[in-house]
């Protein structure tokens, strides 16, 4: 038993659960597909945006007059790049609503360190809608307001508008205010002076002054200006509010030489038109000319039904848990950092690196990230010819395949927790239920013998039903116990029997003897047949101890016990010690009141024989056996104590074992079996008491002590056979 | 004329031993191995005392048959077991039958030759008895014991003891209120293998014999680690 609690290793529950890890290989594969798939995906998604803008940018291969709607020598003139404003705009002299084209100010009118002088400005173009919008901030020192009583134009503040109409004609529109407020259009006459028909209601204009002068927001419609939209613009300056005349112009237009007109570059309606059809959600597709600006734009990148946002906080909590779990997750399977190499944080870097390889000519297609959304960009050049007209862009907001991932990852990792659960679950539940057979089977084989080797049961009852390979071990463990049990019986039968057996050739020794002595008067003298009766009687008493120790624990369950005075029956055996055994001093020390137990009298005093012998055995002649009575909390406790000889330590655990005796050759006087000490403990233990032997302390000698359990004396006087006082001699 | 002993012993040199040992008394004995045998030779001549062994053959409790054959035959008829069944239930069932005594082998052949005298007496004395009153009858309190006829009686109650058990009770209240040592017991038992657990199971029968018609008996008195007394109650 204590060999095998050494080596014990972990319960058969443990190893089931460790071999259960081993399903944890399905989620790792699962997840090691799933990126796979993803990696896929994208790449699918990169390779088709790429043939959507290659199969746009055919569309307009070969199609110069598309981007050349400008003249071609697009270096002579100073072009004014009007950007696509994303916001709607309101006329109100303010710029907040421009967005970031807000920022992209051109300065005219400035000195050598880059300041704006008195009648400078600052331009913003932009057109949304069909519309041309433009924000002026002059700085001006001093503004002089239109006086309505004037009929000329140009002794006030003025805006000048010049631009190329759709039918060819030079157009003139000068912009007025008599008040901060709504500005008045009017086409002028070549000289900037008087107006010429009705004021211009298609453009509308807000003057607002600033601490620096004032601001001017206008819009016409892209419509006035024509095809190939030559535009100019100016600032007259007038400061003197009594001559009115004008102090400067400062225009856009470039220095003198050149062409009167700007050129005011747009978005190709026409380009517009043919990609309009293609965009698609998710999707943006930009049309670039080879001066890098857009020329056509449709579709946005940022999704439109928004993945109806998480509303329950369940799937709120369900992506945060997400999100925290995918990088570790990665990281465990994957063995790699979950940060994507592939994406470019920087969205203004990687689309100008996108466009500026596809306006080199080569087609290109890149991840990055905007606004926490993923997008793939792909570009393709547009060619005519030799030259690279420009490119077409194609930007798609790659969430869709983000999110089918996420569902599928979350769907992989849910069931494999819960598959993971349930065979764990299984796995448990089998385990303990196996280890609880085993268990059960085990401490019943193990009670099925006592701790003395004794045979308890001679057959289990665990387990003898199953079919399994438990049921065959319970079953042999079965057979083998009613097998030992036959066997024990054989043995426990084996004195009894053989004193049947033995008695009766015994007898017939034994009378024979008798008969001869009697028949012939001279052997009856004879030592010989002296020593054989001996030996007659050595015999029968030998049979006679074994069969009485065989047959003690079935003769000690028929007998009665009952409610005694300890004290008593022992300082009467002592007493009755000292009258026996002359040779030998005994010496008493009870606990000086009654101790009462539930004994069988005589058996106690058998038991006491036994001691007692064994210790006048043991005992070093002129000491004194002393044999003590305590009573303890709840068991009384008789000691006998002998100087003499001391145990051999392994003696302790063996000596009241039937057989076995510890005796050396010093005392060889009497008939000895070891069974005194056996038949000690059986009957201490028949009283649920115990017995053992301890060497005293100093080693000078042995001390034997039995523990009897208390019992609570009757209410009628107990009848005590035997009385202490006046023994008869 | 020879008083006739009826020997019934399946053994036969055990047999033979004690038919020339008891012939050698003066009786007139007759043996038999078997029950058969026994019934047999019974009825034709009727024994004034039976010695029977209790395993007979083949039949395990042939001599208990036997005896119950023979004292329905014979109702006064001494029956000795003389057995190598010493178990406790044996001798009681023997003695239930209606034995006189239950002697364990091995025997000794002296002791055997003194019992059948004993009982052979014991039995006249009590068939004489029934016609003229006892006069060897000695009191001891309300204890009434007959030597002679190997009768007992607690406060004028027949008590139906057995030879051994007689034979230690009379050895105990030889001198009331003296203790008797075991050894003394033993011889008391004419038994050759005597224990003192052997004693104490004859005490605890004698004992309970007594107690049988009067619960609160309480002469006989055990002296731990010696023997026994008889006190006067």
């Amino acid at each position: 038993m204590k060999i095998g609690n050494r080596i014990r290793g972990p319960g058969l529950g443990t190893k089931l659960l460790l071999w259960g890890l081993v399903l944890l290989i399905v989620p790792w594969i699962s997840y090691r597909q799933l990126v796979g798939m993803e990696r896929l995906l994208i790449q699918g998604q990169s390779q088709a945006q790429l043939l959507t803008a290659e199969g746009i940018s055919t569309l307009f291969n070969g199609r110069e007059d598309l981007f050349n709607d400008l003249p071609i020598r697009i270096q002579e003139y100073e072009s004014l790049y009007a950007r696509p404003l994303p916001n709607p705009i309101r006329i109100d002299g303010k710029d907040s609503d421009w967005g970031q084209v807000a920022d992209k100010a051109l300065k005219f009118g400035v000195d050598a360190d880059k300041h704006l002088v008195d009648g400078g400005f600052e331009l913003l173009l932009g057109e949304r809608a069909g519309w041309l919008y433009a924000f002026m901030r002059i700085r001006d020192d001093a503004v002089v307001f239109r006086n309505p009583e004037y009929l000329r134009l140009d002794n006030s503040d003025d805006v000048r508008v010049n631009y190329i109409q759709a039918d060819g004609e030079d157009g003139r529109i000068v912009l007025t205010f008599a008040a901060p407020g709504v500005t008045t259009a009017y086409h002028v006459d070549p000289d900037w002076k008087f107006a010429v028909g009705m004021p211009e209601n298609q453009v509308q204009g807000h003057m607002e002054p600033t601490p620096d002068g004032m601001n001017v927001e206008f819009r016409m419609p892209l419509s006035m200006l024509g095809s190939r939209k030559f535009f100019g613009l100016s600032f007259a300056d007038v400061d003197d509010p009594e001559a009115r005349t004008v102090r400067a112009v400062t225009q856009t237009l470039p220095s003198a030489g050149k062409t009167s007109f700007n050129l005011v570059v747009l978005r190709s309606p026409e380009v517009l038109n043919i990609i309009q059809g293609l965009g698609y959600s998710g999707a943006r597709i930009l049309v670039i000319d080879a001066q890098n600006r857009v020329r056509a734009e449709t579709g946005s990148f940022t999704i439109s039904e928004e993945h109806e946002p998480d509303t329950t906080t369940w799937s709120a909590a369900a992506h945060r848990w997400y999100d925290f779990i995918r990088p570790i997750v990665h990281r465990l399977v994957m063995w790699q950092r979950w940060d994507d190499d592939e994406i470019t944080e920087d969205s203004e870097a990687a689309i100008n690196k996108v466009i500026e390889s596809a306006l080199r000519g080569n087609p290109i297609a890149l991840r990055c990230r905007v606004n926490e959304q993923e997008i793939i960009m792909a570009a393709h050049p547009i060619v005519s010819r030799d030259t690279v007209l420009g490119g077409v862009v194609v930007e798609q907001n790659i969430a869709d395949i983000l999110a089918f991932q996420r569902a599928a990852l979350e769907q992989v990792i849910l069931l494999s927790v819960l598959s993971l659960l349930v065979v764990f679950i299984v796995l448990i539940a089998f385990a303990g239920r196996l280890a609880w057979r085993i268990r059960e089977l085990r401490r019943e084989a193990t009670a099925a013998i006592d701790a003395r080797g004794r045979l308890r049961a001679n057959a289990l009852s665990s387990a003898m039903n199953s079919g399994d390979e438990i049921g065959d071990l319970a079953r042999s463990v079965s057979g083998m116990l009613s097998k030992l049990q036959q066997h024990n019986q054989f043995l426990e039968n084996m004195p009894r029997t053989l004193r049947h057996e033995i008695n009766n050739p015994l007898n017939t020794l034994s009378t024979s003897l008798q008969n001869l002595a009697e028949e012939n008067p001279a052997a009856a003298n004879s030592k010989y047949l002296e020593s054989a009766k001996r030996g007659v009687m050595r015999i029968g008493a030998i049979v006679q101890n074994l069969a009485d120790a065989a047959n003690l624990e079935e003769s000690l369950e028929a007998e009665e016990l009952e409610i005694i005075d300890i004290e008593r029956l022992v300082e009467n055996y002592v007493a009755n010690c000292k009258v026996v055994h002359r040779d030998c001093q005994f010496a008493f020390r009870g606990a000086g009141h009654p101790v009462y137990a539930r004994v069988s009298d005589y058996r106690i005093e058998q038991l006491l024989d036994k001691i007692i012998d064994n210790a006048i055995d043991f005992h070093r002649p002129n000491s004194p056996i002393k044999v003590q009575l305590d009573q303890l909390k709840d068991v009384l406790r008789i000691t006998v104590a002998n100087r003499g000889p001391t145990l051999p330590p392994a003696a302790e655990e063996t000596l009241f074992d039937s057989m076995v005796s510890h005796r050396g050759a010093e005392v060889q006087n009497r008939l000895h079996f070891g069974l005194g000490l056996y038949v000690v403990r059986v009957i201490a233990e028949h009283h649920g008491g115990s017995v053992r032997a301890l060497n005293l302390p100093d080693g000078s000698g042995v001390v034997v002590i039995v523990q009897l359990p208390l019992a609570h004396p009757a209410p009628t006087p107990v009848r005590v056979n035997g009385e202490a006082a006046n023994v008869g001699k | 004329m020879a008083k006739r002993i009826a020997i019934v012993e399946d053994d036969p040199d055990q047999r033979a031993n004690y038919r020339d040992a008891i012939t050698k008394k003066g009786y007139d004995v007759a043996s038999y191995a078997s029950r058969e045998e026994a019934l047999n030779g019974i009825e034709r001549q009727m024994p004034d005392l039976a010695i029977l062994d209790i395993i007979l053959g083949d039949e395990v409790d042939g001599g208990f048959q036997l005896c119950r054959d023979l004292l329905v035959r014979a109702p006064t008829l001494p029956v000795i077991f003389l057995t190598e069944r010493i178990g406790e239930i044996d001798k009681i069932s023997g003695l239930r039958l209606g034995a006189w005594d239950y002697l364990p082998k091995p025997i000794s052949l002296d002791y055997l030759a003194e019992r059948i005298s004993s009982l052979l007496r014991i039995n006249e004395v009590r068939n004489a008895a029934s016609a003229k009153d006892s006069s060897t009858a000695r009191r001891i309190g309300d204890l009434t014991l007959d030597q002679e006829a190997l009768l007992v009686s607690w406060k004028n109650q027949p008590i139906n003891l057995s030879g051994t058990e007689f034979r230690m009770l009379a050895k105990l209240v030889r001198v009331p209120g003296h203790a008797v040592s075991y050894e003394t017991l033993m011889n008391a038992t004419m038994q050759s293998l005597v224990t003192n657990n052997t004693i104490n199971t004859h005490m605890r029968n004698i004992r309970k014999k007594f107690e049988k018609i009067d619960p609160d008996f309480s002469c006989i008195k055990s002296e731990y680690g010696y023997g026994y007394r008889w006190s006067a109650q």
